[in-house]
């Protein structure tokens, strides 16, 4: 696979997907560009549907197109499309479970970085997870955010798939396995602590597992690429061996991935759990990676929540 | 089907309405009572359906983004076969598959959820257009109230449908100036409606929401269009044809006792 950036990885699932299938179609609320969907258009020009900057009637079209039979995907960025267009998604997607595909971009404070919090999406994935039947993907590179695209394309139903800024580097190997739905223990050094990591700051908990172990912890990282359904039993089973964890995302820390493990930790091992977020805070411009150290995203942060997480109260 | 036959069709569905919304002891009858006749012009006229398979792709769509007015779209159902008569009784009860707004996987013969106001022309755009991708000659009908135009999501269909040359996409505005907090004219600044949507391309046809007549030839017009969605907006009466009923907004949700479906029965009997 030859791809730039996340954004260009998921739309180019989404074309191939497209050419064996002619029912899938595009809406977008001006954001044809910022999804890389310019070249999705050259090659289907009718099967893209741009209602201008409307996210609501985006969602809206949608829900009217899935209940025709047809399999159309709205792109737009994180956040218009889950707080503006939040009740359509809701009411018109979810409540009757058609069969639309959403993909929200600048996921997370990483993903809008310089354009502030007007633009940088930290609720997208808790307000997603509050609505019964939505699949929600988070691919942490641009080879897993096209199988994630792949996956979510096989899916029936409502699904998300939340991208960020495009510009995210690459932490998987060529050829790592990607399954829907599934946990995935990216290394382990030992059962010492659980880090949890989704999206794209698996390369700082890749860092901190690293560190760790160069500091005598040995953890495993485990990668969280479906939030909902959350592989409870693969989580339940990491926390058994481990007895502790360390969960981190970009996102706020309510809502999110680490609430869903929290939620599983509870029911199957109760046990300590530090979460790594936002820290229930609006944070400001700033380039990606001085914006993850200011807001307490730092591999630093992440090594010494997981000896927290080791620490006997 | 003749203007008279159909006119008490629509007068017998605003019975059905009164005598459910008082068996349910819930519902919103007076909003029904002005589509009644648009109600009957479509279901008992107009449009393809077939309810032996409600979900015969080739079929016309329904969507009745003022969804509050459900009693008188599942009478209409009733009536048309898809389901039995005596289950309008079970509206809005937990043991009863009638929702308290519609339900499309609940409910056989409903395109699509409604009820939360000002998304059904954006809906019926979705449908319309995805009716016209998959090659299938039909129409989408949709029926917004006025109260519900003041939601930004009515104009941004607007602007959609215009530019996606929506030619099966036909809407009728339910102007009987009443919403549920008041008048229309006191609570916003919406009329003069029917210019509004001209504003924004659409085809715009103003009739009597009560003429049988008038209600069938302007579809007839709208269909003559290809590239153009229509709007029919029908000048109503909240409550009509039930006389306590009639332009009083304490109608918009309140259940009928059992001497006023009497009334009821009594100002409908020769009109059914």
């Amino acid at each position: 696979m030859n791809t730039k950036s996340t954004r260009e990885a998921a739309m180019l699932a989404i074309t191939e997907a497209a050419r064996r299938d002619d029912k899938i179609v595009i809406i977008s609320p001006d954001a044809v560009a910022a999804a890389r969907a310019t070249r999705f258009r050259e090659e289907f020009p009718d099967r893209v549907i741009e209602v201008g900057i409307a996210e609501q009637d985006a969602v809206d079209i949608a829900a009217g197109l899935a209940t025709t039979g047809m399999k159309p995907i709205v792109v737009s960025y994180a956040g218009f499309l889950t707080m503006r267009a939040c009740e359509m998604i809701r009411t018109f997607i979810a409540y009757p479970g058609l069969n639309v595909k959403l993909i929200g971009l600048n996921g997370g404070m990483l993903g809008g970085e310089r354009e502030g919090v007007t633009h940088q999406f930290y609720e997208d994935v808790g307000i997603l997870r509050s609505m019964p039947g939505v699949k929600i993907l988070t691919p942490a590179d641009a080879q897993q955010a096209y199988e994630a695209a792949k996956a979510m394309m096989a899916l029936e139903g409502p699904a998300y798939l939340r991208l960020g800024s495009g510009r995210e580097p690459e932490v998987f190997p060529e050829g790592t396995p990607y399954a829907f739905g599934k946990i995935r223990e990216v290394k382990r050094y030992g059962d010492d602590v659980a880090i949890f990591a989704s999206g794209f700051i698996m390369n700082r908990a890749i860092e901190a597992l690293e560190q760790l172990h160069a500091e005598g912890v040995d953890g495993t990282l485990i990668d969280v690429s479906t939030v909902k359904p959350l592989d409870s039993q693969g989580v339940a089973e990491v926390l058994r061996r481990t007895d502790c964890a360390v969960a981190v995302e970009d996102h706020n820390i309510y809502g999110g991935m680490s609430s869903a493990i929290c939620e599983a930790a509870c029911h199957y091992h109760p046990c300590k759990v530090r979460r790594l977020g936002l820290m229930d805070i609006y944070p400001r411009s700033g380039k990606a990676a001085a914006l993850l150290d200011a807001y307490g995203l730092a591999v630093r942060d992440i090594v010494d929540a997981a000896k927290d997480a080791m620490a006997k109260e | 089907m003749t203007v008279d036959e159909l006119s008490r069709i629509a007068n017998r569905l605003r019975l059905d309405v009164v005598e459910t919304v008082h068996a349910a002891g819930d519902g919103h009858p007076g909003p029904c009572m002005s589509i009644a006749d648009i109600m009957s012009v479509l279901f008992f006229d107009e449009m393809k359906l077939d309810p032996q398979n409600p979900r015969w792709n080739e079929r016309d769509r329904f969507v009745l983004s003022k969804g509050h007015a459900c009693p008188i779209l599942y009478a209409a159902l009733a009536r048309k076969g898809y389901f039995p008569l005596e289950e309008l009784k079970g509206l809005r009860s937990l043991d009863s598959f009638l929702q308290g707004h519609p339900d499309m996987n609940k409910i056989p013969g409903v395109d699509t959820v409604s009820g939360s106001l000002g998304n059904g022309v954006a809906i019926g755009l979705g449908m319309a257009q995805g009716c016209k991708m998959q090659g299938i000659e039909n129409y989408v009908y949709v029926i917004v109230g006025d109260g519900e135009e003041e939601e930004g999501i009515i104009w941004e269909a607007a602007m959609a449908a215009a530019k996606m040359k929506a030619g099966n996409l036909i809407v009728f505005a339910d102007l009987n100036n009443h919403q549920s907090g008041g008048k229309v004219t006191e609570l916003s600044s919406l009329y003069p409606v029917q210019d509004k949507w001209e504003a924004f391309h659409w085809h715009v046809q103003s009739i009597d929401g009560h003429d049988v007549a008038a209600i069938k030839e302007a579809i007839a017009q709208a269909k003559k269009l290809t590239d153009r969605p229509s709007l029919i907006a029908c000048k109503t009466l909240k409550g009509k044809n039930i006389p306590y009923m009639e332009d009083n907004n304490a109608w918009h949700k309140r259940v009928p006792t059992e001497e006023e479906v009497e009334l009821a029965r009594e100002a409908l009997k020769d009109k059914m």
